[in-house]
């Protein structure tokens, strides 16, 4: 059975996750750009910002640093699919692969322990919360800024012209637009995003570690779809907000089924932590087949 | 003088077995204020004279002056200052997943910074709804509505009024109303005339209906084979009728043109 502590632990994961989930959004949804950079940028945050942290950055200020870096990745992959015509699937997978050398060089090893260090939560600690509660007030609210930053963003200009990008090139650039520009702009920014959520993620659990980022673009994916049939309409443009919300807590309802499933026992037969990724691959292929089904069977 | 293109030479497909020299050297002067009409048959080079001017590919010889700039090598969004397109597929030219309003404020900035301040003005839905009132199709009740929910012809209007929102200097039309049924075409067509008059614009539209090229053109250019092989302006324009341009095709040797041509 699926205990308070398992619950606690998922729904603190579905939000950490979630600024992560929100970043896979801006480009999968709103750029139609499907970027595996990702894989590679969230171990990257980690491995930047546990690295200031253990030089002794304060753990706020140490995710501007992740945040700058995670762009940095996302702007190469966004370059290479702009200025040298190479398909955005490979573009990404080109970054994702060369992060891994990256990744292992900015922590001087595989990964990085961060024992007896501060991080974002622990002044929540100090004022006498317990830990169980620290954590997820805290990646909730990150959760929250980044979600409502998104919002905005994508109601301004820039991020108007980013989404016509997404939905329809040819109007955007007969109005002036440079697509290549925010294509760059918007495969940055989602990985900033997503550098952010690995820096808390290796504050969250206490350590960076290079193979942290395996299945992250098919976890956000699955928080995407997940919340899009639970929460709200699959849509871009004006719908947004509603969008930003439904992938958050997406990614919490996500978190929540995996520990379900984890918790599951039939006879001899339980799950492990390592068939998440099958377990998750097959969720999301089942939500991307679903719509199909239904035509088929209305036909 | 609005827009001079000077030999412009376009090939697709150069160096292979499939190439295709799809602007021979097209010389032509467009003044201010005119309204041209180009037809040709398929594949004659109307939409690559088109997108040589909207500079959706660069060419391989020759330039292109838009009033004083040399834009023969600058790119589509730079172009686009200039510039207000229509294209053939009604869906082209709106965001599906964008509301009207968000759709036109999009226009409102064509060739301008875009930063950080909020898309939708609210100062701008006045004007927006004005623009539509025009239109007599009630979308002006419908700002907040995706634009995926109209209909083509309604969402070419839309597109005609996007393209106008801030003032052109050339109008680019290309067949903008081939994909539309009878009636739609009709209604964006009196659209296009309102627009151009209110506006003065100078406009360069593709028709595949000599027609309307006659009724609408105060210049008519016909193409083939990537040339001009045909240049008619001003008074003379008026004593054009579809016969004599039928003539003039047979005269080239166009037959299967004009066989298609009759059936509009």
């Amino acid at each position: 059975m699926i205990t308070w502590y398992a619950v606690s632990g998922a729904i603190e994961q579905g939000l950490v996750y979630g600024m992560m989930s929100l970043g896979v959004f801006m480009t999968f949804r709103l750029l139609d750009f499907p970027d595996l950079t990702v894989d590679g940028s969230l171990p990257l945050g980690a491995a930047v910002g546990s690295v200031c942290l253990a030089q002794g950055m304060p753990p706020f200020l140490a995710l501007i640093p992740a945040a700058f870096a995670g762009f940095l990745a996302g702007s190469v992959t966004g370059i290479l699919n702009t200025k040298f015509n190479i398909l955005h699937l490979l573009a990404s997978i080109l970054t994702m692969t060369a992060l891994y050398s990256v990744n292992i060089r900015i922590m001087g090893g595989p990964n990085l322990p961060l024992l007896g260090l501060p991080f974002v939560f622990s002044p929540l600690i100090e004022m006498g919360i317990t830990p169980f509660l620290a954590s997820p007030i805290v990646f909730g609210g990150f959760a929250m800024v980044a979600g409502a930053l998104l919002f905005w963003f994508m109601q301004t200009e820039t991020g108007q012209a980013l989404i016509a990008t997404g939905d329809n090139p040819k109007m955007i650039k007969s109005m002036g637009v440079n697509t290549h520009s925010m294509i760059i702009l918007g495969v940055g920014l989602s990985n900033a995003m997503v550098a952010v959520s690995g820096a808390l993620i290796a504050q969250n659990q206490g350590a960076a570690d290079v193979n942290m980022g395996v299945g992250t673009i098919v976890a956000g994916l699955a928080s995407i779809v997940v919340g899009e049939t639970l929460f709200g309409s699959r849509a871009g443009g004006s719908s947004v907000g509603r969008c930003v919300v439904a992938v958050v807590l997406g990614s919490v309802v996500y978190r929540l089924a995996i520990a379900f499933a984890l918790g599951i026992k039939v006879g001899e037969f339980s799950f492990q932590p390592s068939d998440l990724n099958l377990i998750t691959s097959i969720l999301v292929v089942f939500a991307l087949i679903l719509p199909q089904l239904q035509k088929r069977l209305r036909k | 003088m609005m827009l001079r293109l000077n030999g412009v030479r376009k090939y697709f497909g150069r160096g292979t077995i499939n190439e295709v020299l799809a602007l021979d050297g097209v010389t032509l002067d467009i003044e201010k204020g005119e309204f041209v009409c180009v037809i040709g048959s398929n594949g004659a080079g109307k939409s690559t004279l088109m997108n040589s001017i909207a500079g959706t590919f660069f060419p391989d010889e020759g330039s292109v002056v838009l009033q004083d700039n040399a834009i023969t090598n600058w790119p589509e969004h730079k172009r686009a200052k200039f510039i207000g397109r229509v294209f053939q597929d009604p869906l082209s030219g709106t965001s599906a997943n964008m509301t009207i309003e968000e759709n036109m404020a999009i226009a409102m900035l064509r060739g301008k910074r875009r930063g950080l301040s909020r898309g939708v003005k609210p100062a701008h839905r006045e004007l927006f709804q004005n623009r539509l009132k025009k239109l007599e199709l009630g979308l002006e009740n419908r700002l907040h509505d995706r634009v995926g929910l109209l209909s083509g012809g309604q969402r070419q209007a839309l597109t005609m009024l996007m393209a106008t929102l801030v003032r052109p200097d050339i109008l680019l039309l290309d067949e903008h109303t081939a994909a539309l049924d009878p009636k739609t075409a009709e209604l964006i067509l009196s659209l296009t005339r309102e627009l151009v008059e209110e506006l003065s614009l100078t406009t360069l539209m593709i028709t595949h209906n000599m027609h309307h090229a006659l009724a609408f053109g105060s210049r008519v250019i016909m193409m083939h084979r990537g040339r001009v092989i045909f240049d008619v302006r001003g008074e003379k324009v008026k004593s054009l009728t579809v016969d004599t341009l039928l003539e003039s095709f047979h005269s080239v040797g166009i037959a299967e043109f004009s066989d298609r041509m009759l059936l509009v």
